[in-house]
C-alpha cells in the first residue's frame, strides 16, 4: 500500500521533528507539570494558605478568592513587588488559574520556584472551576 | 478535473501549513486549547501539541508542493476526521472549548461550532476532490 507507506515515511519525519522541539524549543511545554498539583479537599486541610491568582487582571477583577494576590506573566514585573511584600514564607503557596485546561498557575508557580526559590509552592488542581463548584467562590470579592 | 483537483488540494495544503505555523509559535497555547477538550490527558496533549503542528506541517509541504502526495492525503484524512469527531464531541457534550484550530485561543462556544466544523468537511470534501481526480506528483491517473 503506497499511501500507507508514505504516511508512515511523513509520520515518522514528524515524529522526529516533534522530538526535537520537545527540547529544542524555547516556548516547549513541560512533560511534568502534575508533581506541583494539589486537590482543593487538601488544600482546605492546610492551617493556613498564601493564595495566588495567576488569571489575567481582567478576570481578576471580575471576581477573585478573597485575600488572593494576583499574579500574572502580563505583569510580573510589576506585581512581583506586592508579592514580596506580601509573601508568607511559612504558609504553603497555592496558585489557581481558571480551569484545569488553563497553564497558567503552573507557569507561574514555576517561575516562583525557579526565580525566587519559593519550595513550599502548590498549583490547584481545577483552578478556579473547582474553587466555583464547591462554591468557596462565595468568599469572592466581587 | 485534474487541474481542480490539484488547485483545491494546493489550498487545503496552504491552510494546513498556516495552521501548523501558528499552533508552533505556541505549543503552550496549542496545549491549553487540547486540554480544554477533555479527552486526552495531560502527557498525551503534551505530545500531541508537539506532534500535531509538525504533522500539519509536513503535510501541508507536501500537498502544496506536490511530494509524497498520496500518503499526505492519507494524513489529511485521518487528520481532519480527528479535528470533526473532537469538535463534534466538544459540541454535543456543550463544552465551553478553546478551537486552538490555528493556534488562537478563541472559544468555540463564542462563535460556535459550526464553522470549525464546516471548515474541516470543506476541507475534507477537497481532498475527496482531489483523490477522485487523481491527482498525484507526476501528474499520472492513480488506480
Amino acid at each position: 500500500m503506497k499511501s500507507v507507506r508514505e504516511a508512515c515515511v511523513i509520520s515518522v519525519v514528524t515524529g522526529l521533528c516533534g522530538l526535537i522541539a520537545f527540547f529544542a524549543h524555547p516556548k516547549a511545554p513541560a512533560f511534568h507539570v502534575d508533581e506541583l498539583e494539589v486537590e482543593l479537599e487538601e488544600v482546605l486541610r492546610f492551617e493556613e494558605a498564601f493564595w495566588i491568582d495567576a488569571r489575567s487582571d481582567e478576570e481578576f477583577e471580575k471576581g477573585h478568592l478573597e485575600g488572593a494576590l494576583s499574579l500574572n506573566e502580563e505583569r510580573w514585573e510589576e506585581q512581583i513587588v506586592d508579592f514580596l511584600d506580601a509573601w508568607n514564607p511559612d504558609a504553603p503557596t497555592v496558585v489557581y488559574c481558571s480551569s484545569q485546561a488553563c497553564l497558567r498557575s503552573h507557569e507561574v508557580a514555576e517561575r516562583l520556584k525557579a526565580e525566587l526559590g519559593v519550595e513550599n509552592i502548590f498549583v490547584l488542581k481545577g483552578g478556579w472551576e473547582k474553587l466555583a463548584e464547591v462554591e468557596i467562590v462565595e468568599r469572592a470579592t466581587q | 478535473m485534474r487541474r481542480l483537483g490539484q488547485f483545491i488540494e494546493i489550498i487545503v495544503g496552504a491552510v494546513f501549513l498556516w495552521s501548523g505555523i501558528a499552533k508552533l509559535l505556541d505549543p503552550s497555547a496549542f496545549l491549553s486549547a487540547i486540554l480544554t477538550y477533555e479527552v486526552f490527558s495531560y502527557k498525551v496533549s503534551v505530545i500531541a501539541s508537539l506532534g500535531v503542528p509538525y504533522l500539519e506541517l509536513c503535510v501541508g509541504a507536501c500537498l502544496v508542493f506536490r511530494v509524497i502526495i498520496v500518503g499526505a492525503r492519507l494524513l489529511a484524512v485521518v487528520l481532519l476526521v480527528l479535528f470533526i469527531i473532537l469538535l463534534s464531541q466538544a459540541a454535543m457534550r456543550g463544552l465551553d472549548v478553546d478551537c486552538g484550530c490555528f493556534g488562537s485561543s478563541t472559544k468555540s462556544s463564542e462563535s460556535g461550532f459550526f464553522w470549525p466544523i464546516a471548515r474541516d468537511v470543506i476541507m475534507l470534501i477537497g481532498i475527496g476532490l482531489g483523490i477522485v481526480a487523481g491527482v498525484n506528483a507526476n501528474g499520472s491517473r492513480e488506480k
